[in-house]
């Protein structure tokens, strides 16, 4: 689904990621964990090119993204990505939301984008919420909405940074649980998470990134209880 | 002292007419520097170089150097540089046109910029093109700053405006002077159209002030 090969990338001269490979199959959940600074939501963003890499190759659904002649914005429809602010649109309401991308870019008719929309948010627990505009919610409902409009373009791939970091600690499961819920349908995802317990409930293999390196990766039965290099350990011992 | 407002009272009307004509070429300029404006706000946050040079080249020197030397050069220079005698209303309306894009175009530019770069981020992962959001998602949220701001604008042209009497264009302000010639009394024709600058500008500030009501409705 997903092959990254020697994949680096540098602002100015500051390496912030060095030679990353990694390939990711369909249907995979993955988390990405690491200390703040190391690289882990420049790593996410290259993989729809919302980061120009500076080298290496990105292979999503077998399209070379980073190809030259490759249309980005088009390749951009399968990868859906949720953002730790949300980044809802706030001038327009929540069902206007899910339904912009669609009829815009995937040239829907209204009708149909709206049919998906309101099953969308029927999915994320949302669906009395359709024709309130963004600033009202609450920010668990902000975030599964964002969730929603991503999957209205149904995606083949779903990123998320840090989709809970900017919530209140009570809204955090509700988010969480879509999320859960995604992964069981058989939805690829690459989660840079601070929440150990998706990672090791959820994900089927965990990456750790530090200093812009691939430090380790492992299931998250082993990483978690016995992390085979000194800096996962180091790190781990620090936030669990 | 000796005031004498009965005396102007026969030039009520025509003093009143300057309303009109003043605004006409305040509105026409602003639309021109309004268009002219945002193709300059456009170039200014491409990404095009030469493009953005010309767009701030144009910017620091409409700023940069006095209206009514702009107005003059406008109206005096045209007929010696083209052989085409400029009227004072296209003089009057290009001058201000001209140099209210360059600030009009500030304001558009710092009205796009406000808007949060990860709105930007979301329409592009959404695999939205370029020209798409900015026209649907960019522009709607920068217009909510830039109207206010806009409004301004429009406010201190037409408090500006008042120079083009210095080219023989009958605006308010030449027509008081006028006034002022024919019955030998200055204070009193200067102070009633004054009064018609404050009241016009008191109205489009309340007009401002209304629509930036309007526009934070959804915050
Ligand atoms: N647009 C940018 N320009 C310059 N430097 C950047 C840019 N984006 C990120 N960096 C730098 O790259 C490094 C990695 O940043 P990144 O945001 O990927 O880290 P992170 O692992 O996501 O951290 P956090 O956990 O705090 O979100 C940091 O040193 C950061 O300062
Ligand atoms: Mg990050």
């Amino acid at each position: 689904m997903i092959k990254v090969e020697h994949l680096s990338k540098s602002f100015g001269q500051n390496e912030v990621l060095s030679d990353i490979s990694i390939d990711i199959e369909k249907g995979e959940v993955v988390s990405v964990i690491g200390p703040s600074g190391s690289g882990k939501s420049t790593f996410l963003r290259c993989i729809n090119l919302l980061e120009k890499p500076t080298d290496g190759v990105i292979t999503v659904a077998g399209q070379d993204l980073t190809a030259k002649k490759t249309n980005v914005t088009k390749a951009r429809e399968t990868i859906g990505m949720v953002f730790q602010h949300f980044y809802l649109f706030p001038h327009l309401t929540v069902l206007e939301n899910l339904t912009y991308a669609p009829i815009k870019v995937k040239k829907l008719t209204k009708q149909d984008a709206q049919e998906k929309g309101r099953e969308l948010l029927k999915r994320v627990g949302l669906s009395d919420k359709e024709d309130a505009y963004p600033n009202s919610l609450s920010g668990g409902q902000k975030q599964r909405v964002a969730i929603a409009r991503a999957l209205a373009m149904e995606p083949e791939l779903m990123l998320f940074d840090e989709p809970t970091s900017a919530l209140d600690p009570e809204m955090v499961k509700e988010v969480l649980d879509v999320m859960k819920d995604l992964a069981h349908s058989g939805m690829t995802m690459l989660v840079v998470t601070h929440e150990m317990g998706f990672a090791r409930e959820v994900a089927d293999r965990v990456l750790f990134l530090d200093q812009g390196l691939l430090v380790e990766q492992g299931e998250p039965e082993a990483f978690f209880s016995a992390p085979k290099t000194e800096r996962a350990k180091a790190f781990l011992d620090k936030i669990l | 002292m000796n005031l004498d407002f009965s005396q102007i009272v026969p030039y009520i009307p025509f003093m009143i007419e300057g309303i009109w004509v003043t605004l006409q070429f305040v509105i026409v300029a602003i639309i021109i520097g309004f268009i002219i404006g945002t193709v300059l706000a456009l170039f200014k946050i491409g990404s095009i170089k030469p493009l953005r040079m010309f767009a701030d080249a144009y910017t620091s020197m409409f700023r940069g150097t006095p209206l009514i030397l702009q107005l003059m050069i406008i109206y005096l220079a045209t007929p010696q540089l083209f052989a085409y005698d400029i009227s004072p209303f296209l003089s009057a309306v290009l001058a201000f046109g001209l140099n209210s894009s360059a600030y009009v175009s500030e304001i558009i530019r710092a009205g796009i910029l406000a808007v949060d770069k990860g709105q930007t981020e979301a329409a592009v992962a959404l695999g939205v093109p370029y020209r798409e959001m900015m026209i649907d998602i960019i522009l709607p949220q920068a217009l909510k700053n830039i109207l206010p701001a806009l409004m301004n604008e429009f406010i201190t042209l037409t408090k500006e405006s008042a120079i083009v009497s210095t080219i023989g264009y009958l605006d308010l302000m030449r027509r008081a002077q006028v006034v002022g010639a024919n019955i030998y009394l200055n204070f009193e024709p200067l102070l009633f159209v004054g009064l018609i600058y404050w009241g016009l500008i008191m109205v489009l500030s309340l007009l401002g002030k209304w629509l930036e009501r309007r526009l934070s409705v959804g915050d």
